[in-house]
């Protein structure tokens, strides 16, 4: 696969297809990752490019380094326990490299 | 684990949803206005107005999204020191004053 980027991102620790982990953190202050993924695993659908870091943005800083953002796409049923619908539903969020490790 | 932000909702159960298009009120247009302004000049961000409401706690809840939305903002405006408390309820009185005399 292509990797595709809105904006270039150069120096990524990670390409399309391949396998992550959202991690398990609960800090406090504004975090993009919300709760209920946190922990999933699934696979970076697209590169979305590199952007100043929301998270510093909220109180103020210039954001930088700036981040990697990717798209990434989970199986709704490795999100939700008892999920019972077709297998092939996704959920795809955009997240922050930061919040990912290789799975 | 710390307290999740108010707006960490997803996945959580909830009542139903109004579909309803109430419009704008006035006050509300302003709000949006000036929001805009401020975000497009740079003076605050959006990811710092984002913060502000969820630093509003439990209050986010019992706000609706132009209250909520504005006192974000008030706050935000006198974190930064861009207007003081003092200047703002001088400004609230005159206002008031004109439609209450």
């Amino acid at each position: 696969m292509t990797p595709s980027a809105y904006t270039p991102a150069p120096r990524r620790r990670f390409n399309v297809g391949e396998r992550v982990r959202v991690k398990v953190a609960n800090p406090p202050g504004h975090r993009r990752t919300p709760s209920y993924i946190r922990g999933k695993e699934g696979a970076i659908e697209r590169v979305c490019g590199c952007f100043p870091n929301p998270e510093e943005l909220a109180y103020g800083f210039d954001g930088e380094p700036k981040r990697v953002l990717y798209r990434v796409r989970f199986k709704q049923q490795d999100v939700w326990s008892g999920y019972d619908a077709l297998a092939e539903d996704f959920v795809e969020l955009e997240i922050y490299e930061h919040w990912l490790d290789p799975a | 684990m710390s307290e999740r932000n108010p707006a960490d909702i997803g996945g959580e159960q909830d009542g139903p949803i109004d579909t309803v298009d109430h419009g704008l009120k006035f006050w509300e247009k302003q709000a949006n206005a000036l929001r805009n302004t401020l975000t497009s000049r740079k003076v605050v961000r959006l990811d710092e107005l984002r913060r502000a409401a969820e630093d509003l706690g439990l209050r986010y809840y019992r706000l609706g999204y132009f209250e909520r939305t504005t006192e974000a903002l008030r706050n935000l405006l006198l974190e930064k020191g861009m207007l003081t408390r003092a200047e703002l309820e001088r400004k609230m009185a005159e206002v008031r004053r004109r439609y209450d005399p």
